[in-house]
């Protein structure tokens, strides 16, 4: 299992974590998330965000996991259900303080004071 | 377009797919919709950026690979394993509702094998007689040369003379070989069986021109002169029981004693196909007449030489004939003009034949095009019956996939049908093919079926499954969902240009087929319509060859013949006899220089024409007319000593001034004159299509004792009785001339039949072809229109509810129709003009754009479809309003 550590992650796979972290999803409710909480700037496109999603799986962030009893039954295919394994937790905790880092940073350079807006 | 996106995510390896297709595919799917509903920029942008991001992440998904999860048994083999299964369960159920189906099946399996069958005969007669190599070793550096003199009297191509063999072999740099040869009828005796067999005697060195080695014995060398005969594998088999120990012997052949020495392969059939040997010889020099044309010559290019190259090199040899050889200035002049002619020896040989055989080929693909057509059309008013049941499957999640399969497992149970019934219909149908088939046709005797036509019948039959399915099963598997919240009603608007085009294509290429066969009909009525300038009804003819001591000259010849000649004429029902050297539609004429005394002063005046002999009532027997004077007394034998009959053209080419009788003329390199006794009316030599011919008829004996000795003539017999005389005649033959082989034995309206058989067997073929595709697009329109009116019920119901007129409904039926089958006409009549040139020359006097037979098949194709379309329109009139409303 490769750690993201230093290296960082990029932004989609910040927001797949994201999108992940709030309990198990199937795919189309990961892009619906990402592009909702990213304000719209992220909609990754069918080929990008499942390459995303099939990195974070081989580097053990990501899993897949059966469906929720309660969840309605779907029409049609049966759809795959992922969810964050603990290891994932730990690097968004992780991405999230250096971002947290980089924007507190970043508003003292440019002069805004922080919890504002 | 959202197909064509969602195929992209094939682009992923196996193993991401497994994991992620099914997702990526929902994701386009949902984002295709939510962006069409955006308008077309937006689709569009949508489109090309999702191309562009599902291309460019599976290549590098390919690339460095972030899934490597690998399942226990790889997800390929899965998926064959899968479709394998899937196709054969689909298979199963696809015989088991064919069954269900009977009527269906046997309409669309016997349609598509019907022409199936028929196209793969026509096939295999192609590639056998056309396709497959001549049975020579690099038989594409064979040639034919002949000759050819434009601006002179000998325009048109003709033989060579043996001169042109010489000098060609001695001085060609481009040849490597070559060899004359001819083609003549003659006895062969051996112990215990005599008969008249096909024959030739090439030079020497034909077996190396083609590339040939005996399997048996060996071949003819120079030594041999004209002493040793090869033998052909046929007659080895036929008559010497395959015995090796036949080589040595020495039987009578062609009026001498000869060695048999070689055997050749059964391969080897040259010039024909029953030529049964070949007599050894060599052109000697000193013996050449310059000037005698009349071979066939046939040889071997050097590598990398074209026959262009080869025809530039020959005639520039043929320039120096004169001075090698000398010849007369008539010869001077004709070499002064002289072009070699230089084609394929294959062009050669199947040239004449290949034309009739693709038009025929040609022919059974449209039909089987049509047939096509209609087995599409069935399946797909077959689907159109279930889109219930296909929208109710894909509802409960059947993917496209499934039920495109499940259609085409249908198409293929039939095809696989067809293909069975095809190879039984060529089986049953090849051999009655091949017996109406000109004799003539190089190889026809090998046409089998075999691994070829098998094969060409199975891929023939998948072609059409898929030609017939596709479209329809395409259909199938995107239902139209409506269909279910409708109760299964649905609209059918708008989905009958599909159909439409399918009849519209029957109908033009019916019509094509038509417009050929109407043509060929023509020709052949033309052509039966030819006055040749003899009757051909009631003659019968045959040939014998006596031979014995006291037939040795012209004169003991002669006499012979009389007295056999008064033998025949008192077979009962026999009307009058009559003899002649070469007769008409069986053997050409000979050719010489006439001269009358006028020109005697000038040999370059004297006249080509063409001359035989004739004896008895030769001329009264054939009907040909007397114009002036009287022909040769039919008992009178010295009555007849240097006189002469010609022709009427022959008359008017020696003494353009009228009044032959009485005149006197003279044979080219001949002293004696002869005096002209009657004037006759020309005749047709060698066939329908040619013109009369100019012809000097002599009598039976000449001059001298040596002068001529026709020692084999055809004899004709008039009689009611033609049909069933030749028994009669072989025991009159077997009592005067025990003998002698009786051969060439026909009836004149046989030959006149065999004449025409290239055209009357293509027009017959083509008849049938034509008359298949016209029930066929019949049937297809009928088909179409009846599905349209059933579709309409309810609709035509309402109308005549309110009041419409029932011939008012009818007609529009009808028009529905007819507008569908005038396009079709149209299409038709674009596609005859562009193609029934390619009947060539199998027409006679009938233009290839004969506006009567364009306008007469249009027309009645018109008719045929008014026909098709007022049934169902009947059909609709007489609906009852209230039984088609109440049955939604």
């Amino acid at each position: 299992m490769a750690s993201r550590g230093e290296s960082g992650m990029s932004n989609l796979e910040f927001h797949v974590l994201l999108a992940l972290a709030g309990g198990p999803l199937y795919g189309l409710a990961v892009r619906d998330a990402v592009a909702a909480e990213s304000g719209g700037s992220l909609a990754p496109r069918a080929g990008s965000l499942y390459r995303v999603l099939a990195r974070l799986m081989a580097d053990g962030l990501v899993r897949e996991v059966a469906p929720a009893e309660e969840l309605p039954p779907h029409p049609g295919l049966a759809r795959r259900y992922y969810a964050l394994t603990p290891a994932a937790r730990g690097e968004l905790l992780a991405e999230t303080r250096r971002r947290k880092h980089a924007a507190a940073m970043a508003e003292k350079r440019l002069g805004v004071a922080p919890g504002r807006s | 377009m959202k197909r064509a996106l969602l195929s992209l995510v094939r682009l992923f390896p196996p193993a991401f797919r497994e994991q992620f297709a099914a997702d990526m595919a929902e994701q386009v799917e949902r984002d295709y919709d939510a962006a069409r509903a955006r308008g077309h920029p937006a689709l569009l942008w949508f489109a090309l950026a999702t191309a562009f991001d599902l291309a460019k992440s599976a290549a590098v998904e390919r690339w460095s690979p972030t899934w490597v999860h690998t399942p226990t048994t790889s997800t390929e083999e899965q998926a064959m394993r899968s479709t394998f299964h899937g196709w054969s369960t689909d298979l199963r159920l696809a015989a088991r509702a064919l069954r269900r189906s009977p009527g269906f099946t046997a309409v669309a399996a016997g349609t598509l094998g019907l022409a199936i069958g028929a196209n793969a005969a026509m096939f295999d007669v192609v590639d056998t007689v056309l396709l497959r190599p001549l049975p020579f070793a690099h038989a594409d550096r064979l040639v034919h040369v002949a000759a050819s003199a434009p601006g002179t009297e000998m325009p048109a191509e003709f033989g060579v003379s043996l001169e042109f063999y010489l000098q060609y072999r001695e001085q060609s740099k481009l040849l490597e070989d070559v060899s004359t040869y001819n083609s003549f009828t003659s006895t062969l005796r051996t112990e215990d069986r005599v008969e008249r067999v096909r024959m030739s005697s090439p030079t020497n060195s034909l077996y190396s021109t083609l590339g040939a080695l005996p399997i048996l014995g060996r071949l003819p060398v120079a030594a041999d002169e004209d002493r040793v005969v090869v033998i052909s594998h046929a007659l080895w088999a036929t008559w010497f029981g395959s015995d090796p120990a036949v080589v040595g012997r020495v039987y009578d052949i062609a009026g001498r004693r000869r060695e048999v020495v070689g055997v050749m392969g059964p391969e080897f059939r040259f010039p024909e196909d029953g030529t049964l040997l070949w007599i050894a010889g060599e052109i000697r020099p000193e013996r050449i007449e310059p000037g005698r044309f009349w071979m066939p010559l046939v040889a071997r290019m050097k590598p990398g030489t074209t026959p262009e190259a080869v025809a530039r090199e020959l005639t520039l040899l043929a320039k120096r004939l004169p001075e090698r050889f000398g010849g007369s200035a008539n010869y001077v002049r004709i070499m002064e003009r002289h072009r070699a002619v230089v084609r394929p020896l294959t062009e050669q040989m199947l040239g004449a034949i290949s034309r009739p055989l693709w038009v025929l080929f040609g022919a059974a693909s449209i039909v089987l095009l049509i047939a096509c057509a209609n087995v599409a059309n069935l399946f797909t008013v077959r689907t159109e019956g279930r889109q219930r049941e296909l929208a109710v499957r894909r509802a409960i999640g059947a993917a496209r996939g499934q039920l495109v399969r499940l259609q085409m497992a249908e198409t293929l149970v039939v095809a696989g049908a067809a293909a069975a019934i095809a190879l039984g219909i060529a089986w049953a149908g090849l051999p009655l093919f091949l017996r109406a088939a000109p004799a003539e046709v190089p190889r026809i005797g090998d046409v089998r079926i075999g691994a070829a036509m098998v094969l060409y019948t199975l891929g023939a039959a998948a072609l059409s499954a898929l030609a017939c399915g596709l479209v329809p099963a395409v259909r199938a598997s995107a239902p139209d969902l409506a269909r279910l919240r409708e109760g299964g009603r649905g609209s059918t608007r708008g989905r009958h240009w599909g159909r439409n085009g399918l009849v519209v294509g029957q109908t033009a290429l019916a019509l094509v087929l038509l417009i050929g066969s109407g043509l060929l009909i023509r020709s052949f009525d033309k052509l039966r319509h030819v006055d040749p300038g003899y009757e051909t009804q009631d003659v019968f003819t045959f040939q014998i060859a006596p031979e014995g001591e006291a037939l040795h000259d012209g004169p003991s010849f002669a006499r012979f013949d009389m007295d056999f000649m008064a033998r025949l004429r008192a077979l009962p029902g026999v009307q009058s006899v009559g003899l002649v050297e070469n007769v008409p539609l069986n053997e050409g004429t000979d050719v010489g220089r006439f001269r009358t005394e006028d020109m005697a002063g000038d040999p370059a005046a004297a006249v080509r024409l063409d001359f035989t002999f004739a004896a008895g009532d030769y001329f009264k027997t054939m009907g040909i007319d007397v114009i002036a004077g009287e022909p040769f007394s039919s008992t009178d034998l010295p009555s007849t000593l240097g006189k002469v009959v010609v022709s009427r053209s022959a008359a008017g080419r020696l003494w353009p001034g009228g009044g032959a009788v009485g005149r006197r003329l003279q044979l080219q390199g001949d002293s004696t004159w002869s005096t002209v006794i009657g004037v006759v009316e020309d005749v047709m030599q060698y066939g329908f299509r040619d013109t009369a011919q100019a012809t000097v008829y002599f009598p039976l004996v000449g001059p001298t004792p040596t002068s001529w000795m026709i020692s084999s003539p055809a004899y004709v017999v008039r009689t009611p009785r033609a049909e069933s005389i030749a028994p009669e005649v072989r025991a009159l033959v077997r009592e005067v001339a025990p003998n002698a082989p009786m051969y060439r034995v026909f009836t004149m309206a046989g030959l006149a039949r065999d004449s025409m058989v290239r055209l009357s067997f293509t027009m017959l073929t083509l008849g049938i072809a034509s008359a298949l595709a016209l029930v066929l697009g019949a049937v297809g329109l009928y088909g179409v229109l009846s599905y349209v009116v059933a579709q309409r019920t309810r609709e035509i119901g309402v109308r005549i509810a309110l009041g419409a007129d029932v011939a008012q409904v009818r007609r529009m039926v009808v028009a529905q129709g007819t507008r569908v089958v005038a396009v079709g006409v149209a299409t038709g009549l674009a596609a005859a003009l562009a193609s029934t040139r390619a009947l060539g020359n199998l027409l006679f006097g009938v233009a290839a754009v004969d506006v009567a037979t364009f306008v007469g098949m249009s027309t009645f194709m018109i008719a045929v479809g008014l026909l098709a379309s007022y049934l169902p329109a009947r059909r609709a009139s007489s609906v009852d309003p209230m039984v088609s409303l109440r049955g939604e």
